[in-house]
């Protein structure tokens, strides 16, 4: 019984103890950068980063860099990518794509304006591929601000044949949104309660304005004429709110519309640029040879 | 039969404790499915940092004592349309803060198809906030009606 005992014991724990008997690094720079790798496919890119981060201290080499760069800029942690994508050396094959990823990543920061100035500071001097593909998204980003735009043809320059159409509808709508004017559909509720509202597409709103109004008014008017004056006096207040308030809420309403028109323009821009990966080519890290 | 005991004990401490110790960071966590009951949890303190939220509050106060705690929880917003007039009393002045209070009362009426300009809140009330109609166009954050708000 005892050696019964024993032998089993001694199975256990030979097997948890020596389950890999393989002596294994898993600290050694290739292995980590194996694991990292696989992560960075796995997208777990936090993760990835930090593994990357650990050999940087010993190998700095502009993969490396460029990989823990994309990582954070996928995950969101935008001034740890910029930083990543700023160390980018200068020979590297991936100075002009971490450009790229860098005017990519104020795009995501909806940084407008860093877009612009970062393009005019490195790219300008550069004729290849990128400053082509660098100046659509510079052009692009006037798209999302009030600034003045450039001629169309100036635009649309650096776009090519296929994207020419959809580029220019996008400038069309910006040289001339259909906005409503928040003064007309002040005016119009003025004169017919409610047909502000209408104009700024809140028909049922206006329809319910048009209604309280006329609706406390005639009540006001009935008390009148019947020669309860104090009576009419109240009905004609409440009219007179619920009027002046129409007015005031047309004025509103065309501002959340015109709001509401520049919500979805800006959502197609960014629809747009997602899927052209804001020009930022495919770098084939996890592609099975 | 202790030493027995001994190595069962150490071959369970040993597998439970140095199973997976990863596994907290995603345990269950209590969730209610209560819905979050904001009316019976009023503020009845009057406002008396600016005249406009103290005239406000005080008639909103009134009408939430007198009527509302009677009526029930029915507006349809949030915030409440009584909420939305000390708001935008405290936000703006007495005066704008009255007509944009008459303006969401219109809206209160309104029931054709809400659902396709407000988004919802968890608790399934429609978000209306004071920030849309102060008239300060910087002020403005559209959300689309598709989004849930959490709040």
């Amino acid at each position: 019984m005892k050696i019964t005992e024993l032998l089993f014991f001694f199975m256990l724990f030979t097997s948890v103890n020596h389950a890999q008997t393989k002596d294994f690094d898993f600290s050694s720079p290739i292995n980590i950068k194996k694991f990292a790798d696989f992560l960075f496919c796995d997208r777990d890119y936090l993760r990835a980063a930090l593994e990357y981060e650990r050999l940087i201290s010993s190998d700095v080499n502009d993969t490396l860099l460029f990989k823990i760069a994309l990582s954070y800029s996928i995950i969101g942690d935008y001034p740890f990518a910029i930083k990543y994508f700023g160390n980018i050396p200068s020979p590297s094959s991936y100075v002009n794509a971490a450009k790229l990823e860098l005017i990519k990543t104020y795009y995501l920061m909806n940084d407008y304006y860093g877009v612009r100035s970062f393009y005019n500071d490195t790219l300008i001097e550069e004729i290849n591929k990128y400053q082509l593909e660098g100046n659509k998204l510079f052009n692009f980003s006037y798209l999302f601000t009030k600034d003045e735009l450039p001629s169309k043809e100036e635009f649309l320059f650096p776009f090519n044949l296929s994207e020419k159409n959809e580029v220019s509808e996008y400038y069309d709508w910006k040289q001339d949104p259909p906005y409503k004017s928040s003064t007309i559909a002040g005016i119009m509720s003025a004169l017919i309660p409610g047909s502000g509202k209408i104009y700024a597409g809140e028909i049922g709103d206006g329809i319910v304005a048009f209604i309280t109004t006329t609706v406390f008014s005639f009540i006001a008017y009935d008390n009148f004429k019947a020669g309860h004056n104090t009576r009419g006096w109240v009905w004609a207040g409440v009219a007179a709110l619920f009027y002046a308030g129409n007015i005031y809420g047309s004025v509103a309403a065309a501002q959340v519309h015109n709001a509401k028109i520049t919500f979805e323009f800006n959502d197609g821009l960014n629809v747009f640029l997602q899927k052209n990966n804001y020009y930022t080519p495919a770098y084939g890290f996890c592609d099975e040879n | 039969m202790v030493i027995k005991i001994f190595f069962f004990s150490i071959l369970i401490f040993a597998v439970s404790g140095l199973s997976q110790t990863d596994w907290v960071r995603w345990e269950k966590v209590e969730y209610s499915y209560e819905k979050p009951n904001r009316f019976c949890q009023r503020d009845y303190s009057f406002d008396t940092e600016s005249a406009s939220g103290f005239i406000a509050k005080s008639a909103v106060n009134t009408y939430w004592y007198f009527f509302s705690e009677l009526d029930g929880d029915n507006c349809p917003y949030s915030p409440s349309c009584s909420a939305f007039f000390v708001q935008s009393a405290k936000e703006t002045n007495i005066f704008q803060g009255t007509l944009m209070f008459f303006d969401r009362f219109t809206r209160d009426y309104n029931i054709y198809k809400r659902y396709e300009h407000y988004p919802r809140v968890k608790d399934g009330h429609y978000y209306d906030p004071v920030s849309l109609y102060t008239l300060d166009e910087d002020k403005i954050e559209y959300i689309p009606p598709s989004v849930i708000i959490k709040k």
